[in-house]
């Protein structure tokens, strides 16, 4: 039983247990309407358009205060501070929420990224290679991604449909092209949110681009790492707080270091600059999602570090990098 | 002379709809532009005047807030306006009227937009606000609304306990009819009817109609007849939503997928 007891089984049941929380919360901890849900503005892709749901991530409020509050600066010159304050409050949510668990929430709490990692899983028992890492240089290309998607799809879009510039599909385009809807949707033997719609260019661009990228990523994720993740828009919304989290992977790599490359190869986001020399240094990357895989297959005693606060919470070792490695084998067949 | 013609032309609407019931409708002036709210169960958009249909004699309607509280409204025949209010959430709009044979009520739930409270409108829902009662269980969740070809449940409760058995009548102004009885539990199910005619392609170009659920129960002491009515809208699955087109893009987008692997397996990707 030992053998089994490592951070990924322990990150397992916190995602499981988190996904039957945030699909099918509100069966049983929370209720159906949205003013009941959890936090309101949840750090990771947990879907409102899921009735079932225990908590919606904080992009649908930021979309909605675009639209309708944000845009009313310019349309009816309304003031600053009252059109900015909700947005603020979820901002400021989002920030305490950070403080708490950092970008945790996509390692250890999104129930889209638990679905990929779990077609990952199936796709390895299926037999299909798995590609272990993405080249640096499509890394670097697939990166600018997200910040393209929460700049024009989280914030520009919808403040130009708030002044009238564009359609109403245009009020939620992240909401309209979000994988999670459809995956939480489904969850739940809801049906609805599958569809092409012919109401408009707008609305029919926006439809396809969701039901193409959902098939895409089902089938992406059964070979390569967390797929839609690495263009998450809910990356930079954590990238803004993250230096305030008290939750962080520091690397302490000056002295037994010696550049081995199993972070990289461990890391589901393909971060290479975890392989970089460092000294107790805060290495929690844009893209680090703290899934603390780089910790678990680091050879070094102490190298790679969780901390919350002042406390390691837990660190590489040879020991358990051994332990890692036979389980992996073990899995992989 | 205004008012006169929009009641008639009301009644003229509704001939058939809810006949010997009492129940809230948005006042003919606002079933137009404004009921017509471009993004819907915001409030935005929504009527603030309602009429008791079929109210003959007097009658007292009540307002219960999200925040549970309850005011009196001042009715001027069978109209009366909403007050402002800066809360946010889901009102009841409850109307009570006691004749010597007959205890009527009607009640419907309203969205407004506002600072919002910190009381799930569970409460609101449960909370007794007639003798008897037609629960939506639930009703409809915050920016949603009730929409054709959807199932939706609803409760029905005598002095707060589940009432079984109730004979219970879903109209709508489309002239579609269903009729019920209650479970053991209370419960009803009605499947919305998709009656709606010469719909236009988009959410925000289709007016809502209205549905109406009535039921009655005789007691020793009287009969109670309770209505339950909201607007409803075209489920845009049924007209300019396809979902066959949305699993092919689906699967579409799976082969895509597929095609990637081949390639990047053709290509010699570092593999485990």
């Amino acid at each position: 039983m030992d053998k089994f007891l490592t951070m990924s089984a322990l990150r397992r049941v916190v995602q499981l247990t988190a996904f039957v929380f945030f699909v099918y919360g509100a069966m049983i901890f929370t209720t159906f309407y949205t003013g009941d849900k959890l936090t309101q503005a949840l750090p990771a892709l947990s879907c409102a358009y899921d009735m079932s749901g225990g908590d919606f991530c904080t992009l649908i409020p930021l979309q909605h205060q675009m639209d309708h509050r944000v845009s009313t600066v310019f349309t009816q010159g309304a003031d600053l501070m009252g059109a900015i304050m909700p947005t603020l409050i979820t901002v400021a949510t989002v920030a305490v929420l950070i403080l708490v668990l950092n970008k945790a929430f996509c390692g250890w709490l999104c129930p889209l990224g638990f679905f990929q990692e779990t077609l990952g899983m199936i796709g390895t028992k299926l037999g299909l290679t798995q590609v272990i890492s993405l080249s640096r240089e499509t890394v670097l290309k697939i990166r600018p991604i997200k910040w393209f998607i929460f700049l024009f799809f989280v914030l520009i879009f919808p403040i130009l449909t708030g002044i009238g510039l564009l359609g109403h599909e245009w009020g939620s385009p992240f909401c309209s092209i979000c994988p999670s809807r459809m995956m939480t949707t489904l969850a739940t033997g809801d049906m609805s949110q599958v569809y092409i719609s012919q109401a408009g260019w707008g609305y029919t661009l926006l439809s396809l681009i969701a039901d193409l990228m959902f098939g895409l990523m089902i089938a992406l994720a059964l070979f390569v790492r967390q797929p839609f993740c690495r263009i998450c828009p809910i990356l930079p919304m954590q990238t803004l707080f993250k230096k305030i989290g008290l939750l962080r992977l520091v690397k302490n790599g000056s002295s037994h270091c010696e550049g081995c490359g199993n972070c990289i190869k461990a890391c589901p986001m393909d971060i290479y600059e975890i392989q970089e020399v460092a000294a107790n240094d805060n290495i929690t990357h844009a893209d680090c999602t703290l899934c603390g895989r780089c910790i678990e297959f680091c050879p070094h005693d102490g190298v790679m570090n969780f901390k919350y606060g002042p406390l390691t919470i837990h660190s590489s070792s040879n020991q358990g990098f051994k332990k890692r490695i036979k389980i992996d084998k073990w899995w992989k067949g | 002379m205004k008012k006169t013609f929009l009641s008639l032309l009301l009644s003229v609407t509704l001939w058939g709809y809810g006949e010997g019931t009492v129940f809230w409708a948005p006042k003919p002036s606002d079933t137009g532009e404004k009921a017509n709210a471009k993004h819907g169960g915001h409030g935005m958009g929504e009527t603030n005047m309602f009429t008791a249909i079929g109210l003959e004699g007097n009658g007292s309607a009540t307002l219960r807030g999200p925040d549970l509280s309850l005011i009196s409204l001042p009715m001027e025949g069978d109209t009366l306006t909403l007050p402002k209010s800066s809360m946010g959430g889901y009102y009841a709009l409850v109307f009570k009227q006691h004749t010597a044979e007959q205890i009527n009520t009607a009640i419907r739930y309203l969205s407004m937009q506002g600072r919002p409270v910190k009381i799930s409108p569970t409460r609101l829902i449960a909370l007794p606000k007639a003798d008897l009662e037609i629960l939506p269980h639930p009703l409809h969740r915050e920016h949603d609304r009730y929409t054709a070809s959807k199932a939706y449940r609803f409760l029905i409760t005598f002095r707060g306990k589940a009432l079984s058995s109730a004979p219970i009548i879903l109209e709508t102004r489309n002239h579609s009819s269903l009729t019920s009885i209650s479970d053991q539990n209370g419960i009803v199910e009605f499947t919305l009817p998709n009656d709606f005619h010469a719909v236009r392609i988009g959410k925000s170009d289709n007016k809502p109609s209205e549905f109406l659920i009535q039921t009655h129960y005789h007691d020793t002491e009287a009969l109670y007849v309770t209505t339950f009515s909201m607007p409803y809208h075209p489920n845009p699955n049924d007209y300019w939503q396809s979902q066959r087109l949305g699993a092919g893009a689906i699967v579409l987008g799976f082969l895509g997928g597929l095609f990637i692997y081949r390639r990047t397996k053709s290509k010699g990707v570092k593999r485990g």
